[in-house]
């Protein structure tokens, strides 16, 4: 028996020595020469990227998913690996990826494949220019450059045509908000520089609350001295429920010094596409857009 | 231990004292917490004032709780460093309500972090207690134990669930007195609940002070104490319990407030019970006004959650305590 464990022991040393070894020597980048002579097996470790790779036709290369990437619909009979919190290596070694994409801050992750010999590209879509880039990054990637190219172009023009339906109306400010978390007196808000703000940009509204980036979680009372003309509670997952959007709602009448209130222009979004920045930000443009703008809609056939 | 007789109006001097110290502090933190000179409009003005009054009704029906169970924790028990965060019914309320958030409607969670309070309570008791002595340091000892415990299983709630239900645990945990939407049913039933606790107290204190001497002394002067420990022991864990439901665990007002005011006061606890219910009140508004002003102090950065400053003011007063008081105290053992 004991001796069986320090045989057990001395293989398990040795494959770490392996490993150590394998790491020593890492992958030659090769940036361009995606479509080489090894197929693709992509690992997709965020949402926004596994909808991009399927929409630029590269589905049937992803071999794996995070728990979080449930569109489009054909990806969720992908295996999924967990997030980039909680990843199950053992299963991501077992689909033998051969490049991986997630999003930045997670070095350890990103550190950890590479020693696995999967290539892993960090990719950063907080903002709509971001987010182009990264499909840039993707075609690069894959070698698939054209695709990428046409991805852009398309979702350039779905932007345009939101423009052009949006052009001249007045432009009202609005509050992209999340549910109030429990037991919280502060809620987090889509800032400056965000893609949510571009696409109220693009929806023909103005961000409420410009004074801070990214996503800052606010107090009620910032949101009173904001004063939006409407705002938009992106209710997802569990918040989507109706006896929680019911209370969303009655959480906001009672602030009846905001415009939004005393006008009933509070509306609880539950697509789960509006903060995704991928191939369907057009899409969430035009629902903001026709949210802000209800004129549209009856105009619209 | 020598008490004076308590005349009717020295009595009454003390509760308006206190009462006028609250309502000068809730004043004060109302207009500096609504920052009445910053609104524009009526309208706003309103909504910011409501914003605020829910902070101060929030933070005094807490408050008062709180430093309630731990004067009528210390006091039956018997201990100084006795509280409901130390002793561990703030973990079993917290556990009682973060088990519930998760299957039922935020309503019914009081009961659950009742329940989860007047469980931890018996466990502690039951441990603590060898022929009908309840031994101090087997008391806080079960109390540590019991914390530990819960944390585990709230850790392990947390590993469970979604990674935005985690964050909103966490958060809950760090003990939040402001909210998005205001529960002002649940704020009224901590406020019943505590001024009920107020008055059941301030009947049971001549008892209190009666066991302070020493149990076998009061039950020789009439005081039934094992019916004091009962209903002490469940008034304590029912506003415990709620008060955790609606802010979330705040450690260290339970242990601080009594502490401060046996120093001022005296242990005489006819008048500590007055005092603790409304100088807890005082102390966790003027605590909920410092991180409303912190707000724009350290911007980009959210202000720290009440819990957390209380903890951080609470931490070196233990220390305090633990080196002064209770070596006499356990000397005297």
């Amino acid at each position: 028996m004991k001796a069986d464990r320090h045989i057990g022991m001395l293989a398990a040393g040795l494959a770490l020595l392996g490993l150590a070894l394998g790491c020593s020597e890492p992958e030659p980048a090769s940036p361009a020469g995606g479509g080489g002579e090894r197929p693709l097996r992509i690992l997709s470790l965020t949402p926004n990227v596994t909808e991009i790779l399927f929409a630029m036709g590269l589905g049937d290369q992803v071999v794996g998913r995070s728990t979080w990437c449930n569109e489009p619909s054909e990806a969720r009979a992908l295996p999924v690996v967990g997030d980039t919190l909680h990843m199950n290596l053992n299963q991501v070694i077992a689909l033998k990826p051969t490049l991986a994409f997630l999003i930045t801050g997670r070095e350890e992750v990103a550190r950890g494949l590479e020693a696995r010999g999967v290539r892993t590209v960090t990719l950063r879509s907080d903002t709509l220019p971001q987010m182009f880039d990264s499909i840039r990054v993707i075609g690069r990637e894959t070698g698939r450059e054209d695709a990428a190219r046409a991805l852009v172009a398309r979702i350039e023009s779905d932007l345009a045509a939101v423009r052009r339906r949006v052009a001249g109306l007045a432009r009202p400010r609005v509050l992209f908000a999340f549910p109030m978390t429990v037991g919280s007196a502060r809620i987090m808000v889509a800032g400056r520089g965000t893609f949510v703000d571009a696409l109220l940009e693009v929806a023909g509204a103005e961000n409420a609350y410009p004074d801070r980036a990214n996503w800052p979680t606010v107090s009620p009372q910032k949101v009173i001295a904001a004063a939006p003309d409407v705002i938009l509670v992106h209710a997802v997952g569990d918040e989507g429920a109706p006896d929680r959007v019911e209370a969303i709602r009655r959480a906001w009448t009672g602030w009846t010094s905001i415009p939004a209130v005393a006008g009933g222009r509070v509306h609880i979004l539950t697509e789960p596409y509006l903060t995704i920045p991928g191939p369907r930000v057009g899409l969430a443009a035009e629902r903001l857009a026709e949210t802000i703008h209800p004129e549209l809609q009856e105009r619209s056939p | 231990m020598t008490l004076q007789p308590l005349s009717a109006r020295r009595y009454a001097v003390t509760v308006l004292a206190w009462l006028a110290l609250w309502l000068v502090v809730a004043a004060a933190a109302l207009v500096l917490g609504a920052r009445v000179w910053v609104w524009e409009s009526g309208p706003q003005l309103n909504d910011a004032l409501r914003d605020a009054l829910y902070g101060v009704a929030t933070a005094s029906v807490v408050g008062g709780a709180l430093a309630l169970a731990g004067l009528a924790f210390q006091a039956l028990l018997r201990n100084p460093l006795a509280s409901p965060y130390i002793l561990g019914v703030s973990g079993g309320a917290s556990l009682g309500v973060i088990l519930s958030s998760l299957f039922v409607s935020v309503l019914v969670q009081p009961i659950f972090g009742f329940l989860g309070a007047l469980v931890t309570v018996g466990t502690v008791y039951a441990i603590a207690q060898r022929r009908g002595r309840l031994e101090p340091y087997t008391l806080l000892l079960s109390g540590v134990i019991l914390n530990a415990f819960y944390a585990a299983v709230i850790m392990l709630t947390m590993g469970l669930v979604r990674p935005e239900t985690r964050g909103d645990i966490a958060y809950w945990m760090m003990g939040n007195i402001g909210r998005f939407d205001l529960q002002w049913g649940l704020v009224g039933v901590v406020a019943v609940l505590a001024v009920g606790a107020a008055v059941v107290f301030a009947f049971l204190a001549k008892g209190f002070n009666l066991i302070a001497v020493g149990e076998e002394t009061a039950g020789t002067l009439g005081v039934r104490v094992e019916r004091v420990r009962h209903v002490t022991f469940v008034v304590a864990s029912l506003v415990t319990g709620a008060a955790v439901a609606l802010t979330g665990p705040i450690g260290f007002v339970g242990l601080i407030v009594p502490h401060l005011l046996r120093m001022v006061v005296g242990p005489d606890h006819r008048r500590l019970v007055p005092a603790s219910f409304f100088f807890g009140a005082t102390f966790l508004v003027l605590a909920n006004l410092a991180t409303g002003l912190l707000e724009g102090a350290v911007a980009p950065f959210p202000p720290p959650p009440v819990g957390v400053l209380t903890a951080m003011c609470g931490g070196p007063f233990f220390v305090y305590l633990l080196r002064t008081r209770w070596r006499r105290t356990a000397e005297v053992q």
